[in-house]
């Protein structure tokens, strides 16, 4: 069961569009698998649709400049031609509606809803859909655990990381935030244990230890926007490499 | 042209929930007529709220106008999208313009490529109409429907060329092939479904 939801503050800032683009993803992913924060997002969306509706202030909007922008802008809309292709309804209507997506590479990846990893496959939430084919290869880090990096263009560098069974990433704290979603499994951290769908952001001010107990393992995405801080042990060693991974 | 409706005072008494039922009758009418009177109503309406919004989250008054232009072009090409039952003309709207909004700021930051509004909010993608159909591969080119189309049946294949192609009516393609309507009918909706099997199995 998903005990663990995005806060008030980030839905709301995530439906008026101004949360930054990487963790909107993550929301986005989590609203997915959570009925909840779906329900959240629509009463947010609607309340936010409201004031919109509410926002016109009638000392700049009657004026006759306006107006006649208004008009114009009025004829020219009017003169674009319907969005909506009737011959064989909506299998073409996708084509019209996002003519500037047309390249081969979502093409090829657009009804992939899967990745892989030792032969098991994992179900992502349409969200990642398009991040599918934006993903490395898997490669195997401390203890039992994988990763695959996801390119997010300019907005840095997500991962996919599975924890294996009894897998576990060092104690570690954070001097940036990390955001993790569970795609599939459970894993504890000495601060809670979380189940698939669970949305977990940590800051600077939280140390933990994320393990896997369960027997199928458990895969997380995960976005950090500063290397992790390793506390304890022999994993301090890992402090000055930690930038090249749990990035 | 502003189509002698006045801005606001047509609007500004009416209570928001009859105007969402007023509204929403006249995207209604914008999706199956075209009608442009219809689509001035929802534009006087909305156009300058959405403007005053705009300018609020922008602060520049051309890229808020941009942002309408944009947005109220969507609402007159896509109407056919809005459903009532899923929410309100308002929130549909909003919706739309929180999209462009949100596409336009990483365009102005060169950024367009890495997350894009259908990823978050898909609000204009047809596919995600259902969550449990399987979305249709996004871009099937026409001579893959072709070649589809021409492992139909026989039957099947006479009357979808007839309505989709030629452009008949189900009841002249009865009276043409002397079969009943309801046949006509079967058929059509038998060929369609195998053509969306056909769709969703092209991957």
């Amino acid at each position: 069961m998903i005990k663990f939801h995005p806060s008030a503050r980030q839905l709301s800032d995530f439906v008026e569009g101004t949360l930054s683009p990487a963790i909107s993803l993550m929301v986005s992913a989590h609203c997915d698998m959570c009925e909840k924060c779906q329900r959240r997002v629509e009463i947010e969306t609607e309340s936010l649709a409201a004031e919109m509706v509410s926002s016109v202030s009638a000392k700049m909007d009657n004026t006759i400049d306006t107006s006649f922008q208004f008009g114009d802008m009025l004829s020219q809309i009017t003169a674009l031609p319907s969005g909506k292709q009737s011959d064989f309804g909506s299998y073409c209507e996708v084509e019209h509606q996002e003519p500037f997506k047309k390249d081969n590479s979502r093409r090829l990846q657009a009804n992939v809803s899967t990745i892989e990893l030792d032969g098991r496959s994992f179900t992502l939430p349409r969200t990642l859909h398009r991040y599918i084919d934006k993903t490395g290869n898997w490669s195997s880090l401390v203890g039992k655990l994988w990763q695959a990096p996801v390119d997010l263009g300019n907005q840095g560098v997500a991962n996919f990381i599975f924890m294996g069974s009894g897998g576990s990433v060092p104690e570690h704290t954070h001097r940036g935030t990390e955001y993790t979603l569970v795609i599939d499994g459970e894993f504890s951290d000495g601060l809670g244990r979380y189940d698939t769908g669970d949305f977990i952001f940590m800051d600077g001010e939280k140390t933990h230890t994320p393990r896997a107990e369960g027997k199928e393992g458990c895969l997380v995405f995960s976005i950090v926007d500063q290397p992790l801080h390793f506390t304890s042990g022999l994993a301090r060693l890992l402090n000055p490499f930690s930038h090249l991974f749990f990035r | 042209m502003l189509v002698g409706i006045p801005l606001e005072q047509s609007n500004s008494t009416i209570k928001p929930k009859e105007c969402a039922t007023e509204m929403s009758d006249y995207l209604v009418a914008v999706a199956d007529t075209r009608c442009k009177r219809s689509f001035a109503r929802v534009f006087n309406y909305f156009a300058p709220r959405l403007r005053s919004y705009a300018l609020k989250q922008m602060g520049n008054e051309a890229l808020a106008m941009e942002l309408v232009q944009d947005t109220m072009s969507n609402v007159w090409q896509k109407a056919h999208l809005f459903n009532s039952e899923k929410g309100s003309p308002s929130t549909w709207i909003f919706t739309i313009a929180r999209n462009i909004r949100f596409d336009m700021l990483r365009k102005l930051q060169n950024r367009k490529e890495d997350v894009c509004s259908d990823d978050l909010w898909p609000v204009l993608c047809e596919q995600t109409a259902d969550a449990n159909e399987t979305s249709l591969d996004e871009q099937v080119t026409l001579e893959q429907i072709g070649f589809m189309f021409e492992s139909l049946p026989a039957k099947q294949k006479a009357v979808v060329e007839a309505i989709y192609i030629d452009g008949k009516s189900q009841q002249e393609v009865a009276d043409e092939l002397s079969i009943p309507l309801g046949t006509v009918k079967s058929r059509t909706r038998l060929a369609l479904q195998r053509l969306k099997v056909m769709l969703n199995d092209n991957d």
